[in-house]
């Protein structure tokens, strides 16, 4: 500092060019600092490491050797020259020898570079459970063919999901295998996480499958990226993390209104503030809007030959002129939606301190802390299928169709393309042990096809349509409450929650409603290892419309293709479930 | 099950979880230092304490007696069996007294008879971007009696306050440990009426020599 002050002393006094003086004052201090700083290599002896927790200085030569070289340049056995090059080899040696990395266990398996370049976190996740379902006879007949419809066969045919009353069954319900860490830098992050599970009324065996890959730059604190396939930040519950939830499963409401309608995750982009910093953070996405693995190429409409004609079942219509009714199997797949992406925001002000995304007030906070938030989503041209006569549906992508059932929004399947506009309010609030978290959603459905599904023609001649969908889809609309609290902190928390879910806003009778009630006992006093045990009764209303699956079925001209007259909601009846799920879970 | 009952049962429960909300672990009424190497605050106790606070203790004093402090943590059996040969280790290092001590003076001073003097040390972590190496526990003085607590020894902690509850990796504190304390010389570490292992620090400090912090 005396130097720097002498140097602007000398700038002020001086005649000549003070820029020039100044230059060279700059250069003289920083030659200075580097020559400094290879003394200081030169010099250094050792280094400090953390061992059992505590941080000790280590020479890097051995005691002994240095003891003995130290009498021996005393003695003049060997000169000082030789002394020194001895002790600066020895320190390259101990240097070049030391592994470059560490490896330990926290949480994961955690493998690091000396310099924290690189860090590699392995973790796993297992998630065992047992389900005992008590359901009512109306499982049996109709069952439900409308929100949680099952699509078999090459044209994805809508077959109901019945069963009879009792069902007992061990599930895995989460296996998960995670690589973390950064990568140059701690603010380049990477995630990747695979899963090999199966949900409780899966079709197939559960193989293993990506669920995110992404790189997350936190170099910005107002301007963080993540970009490749990850969860949609939209619904508080999504964002959520399944180790970190107050009940065995998500409610059906929360699953339905997902960004895109058709999965938590995506494959795109966001931006976004940290947390850490700022109080109110935004979040705003592009993605593909498809879901996980999935981009538009991978949807269509079926066209006939000629251009502009829809394709599908021969004899199926109505055609218009020229459109010719023979042109018949020999289909194009017509990609129109390859252009539109969806568009992702979401707000959330953090009122009073941290609350985060996570269920439960597991960290028994001091102070209130609590959070609203607000999102919106834009996922346009999804093709649920066109409506073509034939059983309602065409060869729309079996893919696309099948999330949307499975996110419990069958009965948007049949009404050709659609646009989505969904938006939600949420809030949580933790105070000492105790939780209270819900969220409200909307979504907006525009149908592309404005005017009534064609359910029939005249014959098979007569192509002018004589048979119509009796009412039009509508929109979907839900709310939850949830609210819990720690027993004993940080041990044993019980947990309620009420959802309510209207999946077609023009149909009446098909109202969603669900109690659930939970116990927790984390076993390790966090998320990590816990056991839940999950009462839940479920109200299914089943009237409403549902194409291919409620009267006026489809009719095509042709008889060989005939649906047939006998909707799968020909009986009457609310389905009702009583479940009891216990599961262990361990986060590692 | 009608919508009433339905309705009923999930506002009951939120309403006793809303009323249930009292505390249940010791909480902060004071904060007297916070930085990156140090944080003392007074904390309540859930039950009455009946501590002789607030106490005047001189910070060398503090230090004096953290010092002699040595801990092993406490194996589940049966590893219990197996772990007591373990060697204890000493609790604080020098800077550590340096940097603490003080500010622990001034918390007995504030405190109440109901309050205890809550210190976290914090040192870098394996992975210095993410995480604390903690070192973590209370202090409190029930004339003529010291009590020492320690909650973490060295322990791995998110740095980030958002790291909990962050949704791709929640990565929530580890639940305090038991930690079995020794005291050099072991004549001065006795157990109180309520069975709970103390320093008569009167006597102690009577016997040894206060050297003072070298900051």
């Amino acid at each position: 500092m005396k130097k720097i002050s002498r140097l602007f002393h000398a700038v002020r006094s001086s005649n000549v060019s003070a820029i020039l003086l100044f230059n060279l004052a700059l250069m003289i201090i920083i030659l200075e600092w580097l020559c400094f700083s290879i003394r200081a290599v030169a010099a250094e002896s050792g280094k400090l490491v953390e061992k059992n927790g505590e941080y000790v200085f280590v020479e890097s030569m051995d005691p002994a050797t240095r003891l003995l070289l130290d009498r021996a340049v005393k003695q003049g056995t060997i000169s000082q020259d030789e002394y020194n090059r001895v002790v600066q080899e020895s320190e390259q040696r101990a240097y070049l020898m030391q592994p470059s990395f560490r490896a330990w266990y926290d949480r994961g398996f955690n493998l690091s570079m000396n310099d924290n370049a690189f860090l590699l976190k392995i973790r796993g996740f297992l998630q065992m459970r047992f389900t005992q379902r008590f359901r009512n006879d109306a499982w049996r007949n109709p069952g439900d063919a409308k929100n949680y419809p099952e699509l078999l066969g090459v044209f994805g045919d809508y077959r109901a999901n019945r069963s009879t009353n009792d069902a007992s069954t061990f599930n895995l319900r989460r296996a998960r295998l995670i690589f973390s860490g950064h990568l140059f830098t701690p603010d380049l992050k990477y995630f990747v996480q695979l899963a090999g599970e199966t949900a409780e009324n899966a079709q197939n065996p559960g193989s293993v499958q990506l669920l995110d890959a992404f790189v997350h730059s936190t170099h910005l604190p107002l301007l963080n990226v993540m970009a490749g396939q990850h969860k949609v930040f939209f619904n508080r519950s999504e964002i959520n993390n399944a180790t970190s939830m107050q009940f065995a499963e998500r409610s059906g409401v929360q699953d339905a209104f997902t960004a895109s309608g058709l999965n938590r995750r995506d494959i795109g982009i966001t931006i976004m503030n940290d947390e850490e910093v700022y109080p109110v953070n935004y979040y705003f996405g592009i993605f593909n809007g498809l879901g996980p693995g999935f981009n538009r190429f991978g949807t269509f409409e079926s066209e006939a030959p000629a251009q502009g004609c829809p394709g599908g079942q021969t004899g199926g219509g109505p055609l218009v002129p020229p459109c010719q009714n023979t042109e018949r199997n020999i289909n194009a797949n017509l990609r129109t939606t390859i252009s539109q992406l969806m568009y992702v925001g979401r707000l959330n002000w953090n009122v009073m301190g941290r609350p985060g995304y996570g269920e439960g007030d597991m960290a028994y906070s001091e102070t209130p802390q609590m959070a609203i938030g607000g999102n919106i989503a834009w996922n346009p041209e999804i093709n649920t299928a066109t409506d073509n006569a034939f059983v309602g549906i065409d060869l729309a992508n079996l893919n696309v169709r099948r999330q949307l059932a499975t996110f419990g929004n069958g009965r948007q399947l049949g009404w050709g393309t659609l646009d989505y506009l969904s938006y939600g309010f949420d809030g949580v609030l933790k105070y000492k042990g105790f939780s209270l978290q819900g969220e409200w959603y909307w979504k907006n459905i525009n149908r592309h096809q404005k005017s009534a599904p064609c359910m029939g023609t005249v014959s098979q001649t007569n192509l002018t349509c004589n048979l119509f969908a009796p009412t039009l889809l509508g929109n979907a609309t839900g709310w939850y409450v949830a609210s819990g609290y720690f027993l004993i902190p940080r041990k044993l928390q019980a947990a309620a929650r009420y959802s309510w879910w209207d999946p077609d806003t023009n149909a009446g009778g098909d109202l969603i409603k669900q109690v659930d009630v939970a116990l927790s006992y984390y076993i390790s006093g966090t998320y990590d290892h816990q056991i839940q045990i999950q009462y839940t009764n479920m109200f299914m209303g089943t009237n409403g419309f549902a194409i291919g699956r409620s009267a006026p079925l489809p009719q095509a001209a042709v008889a060989i293709n005939s649906s047939g007259t006998v909707p799968l909601d020909a009986k009457p009846g609310n389905l009702i479930e009583n479940a009891i799920r216990i599961q262990y879970s361990i986060f590692f | 099950m009608n919508d009433h009952i339905r309705r009923w049962t999930a506002a009951v429960v939120v309403l006793v979880s809303a009323v249930a909300g009292c505390a249940r672990l010791p909480y902060t009424t004071k904060t007297v230092h916070e930085d990156s190497r140090v944080a003392v605050d007074v904390q309540h106790e859930i039950t009455p304490a009946k501590y002789s606070h607030p106490v005047q203790l001189t910070a060398d004093q503090v230090a004096a007696i953290l010092r002699n402090f040595s801990l092993r943590e406490e194996q589940r059996l049966p590893l219990r069996w197996f772990a007591e040969e373990t060697p204890p280790k000493p609790v604080f290092r020098e800077e550590e007294l340096v940097w603490v001590s003080p500010y622990l003076v001034e918390a007995l001073q504030k405190a109440g008879p109901d309050e205890r003097a809550h210190f976290q040390l914090f040192g870098p972590g394996m992975n210095r971007a993410d995480t604390r190496n903690v070192t973590a526990g209370w202090v409190a003085v029930r004339e003529p009696y010291l009590y020492l607590t320690i909650d973490y020894f060295h322990t791995e902690i998110s740095s980030r306050h958002s790291d909990p509850y962050y949704p791709n990796n929640p990565a929530m504190p580890p639940q305090p440990k038991t930690y079995l304390l020794f005291f050099e010389p072991g004549r001065f570490w006795v157990t109180d009426q309520t069975g709970a292992r103390a320093l008569q620090f009167h006597d102690f400090l009577k016997t040894t020599q206060v050297t003072p912090l070298n900051p």
